[in-house]
């Protein structure tokens, strides 16, 4: 199989990554939307009864939703980092100089998501803590180990950066 | 760098232009105008191979070390 051009695995992952990113971009717009509707309504609709969870409505409801529009902006951001890789990759050049920052700001997304994570719930912990009896902390080493091969591959792009240079310059 | 480029040099002995030798050494101007410049990090070996069969010269006409500080330094 072909590494770019059409029918090529690269092709794929660029198809993927661009659903992935319009996806996000809709998902985040819904939420913003979602969050200023549970804002405005008041709160004696009769449509709360449906969607009420854990007796959370109007502007709590909106503090969760926006959270969740936080989680979906910083995946936003990470997309656009790795489809931007992913473009130098396309025009034959994947060591760009521009990589190494952009890996290196994945990899504080990765952690900052997870940040997010623990964040969201200890405030959530907190919020309904007569309903959660126990305080959830959802220490995840899967996604702190991402971080960490992230800014390995950051580094190693870093490399790659210094030997495109020195090839640029031999003749 | 300690290592200076006297291409300018043995083009004028020659009386060759630039866009001549990298013609005939199959070299872009541009690459030719970075080792000239002495701005090159590195030379291929089969590139002083050209250059010296177009020139009719030895490596040592091209290639001058003058001692001063490191660039790496």
């Amino acid at each position: 199989m072909r590494a770019l051009g059409p029918g090529s695995v690269s092709s794929l992952l660029k198809l993927v990554l661009d659903v992935i990113f319009f996806a996000l971009w809709a998902a985040l717009a819904l939420l913003l939307v979602a969050a200023l509707l549970a804002l405005l309504l008041p709160s004696d609709l009769a449509f709360w009864g449906r969607i009420e969870a854990h007796g959370a409505r109007g502007a709590m409801l909106s503090a969760g939703l926006l959270a969740f529009a936080a989680y979906v902006a910083v995946v936003l951001f990470i997309t656009q980092r790795v489809r931007r890789i992913f473009t130098t990759l396309t025009m034959g050049d994947p060591f760009h100089p521009a990589n190494v920052a952009r890996l290196r700001n994945i990899g504080f997304a990765l952690a900052g998501l997870e940040l997010i994570n623990y964040g969201v719930n200890l405030v959530t912990g907190w919020v309904f803590r007569d309903e959660f009896k126990t305080l959830r902390f959802p220490f995840n080493p899967t996604a702190w180990f991402a971080v960490l091969v992230v800014f390995v591959l950051a580094e190693v792009f870093r490399e790659g950066a210094r030997l495109r240079s020195e090839a640029e310059l031999t003749i | 760098m300690a290592v200076r480029i006297l291409l300018d040099r043995v083009l004028v002995e020659r009386r060759m232009s630039l866009a001549e030798l990298a013609d005939r050494v199959g070299l872009t101007i541009a690459n030719l105008t970075i080792l000239k410049s002495g701005r090159a990090r590195a030379i291929r070996v089969s590139t002083i191979d050209s250059l010296c069969r177009e020139l009719d010269c030895q490596p040592g006409d091209l290639l001058a070390f003058e001692p001063g500080p490191s660039d790496d330094a």
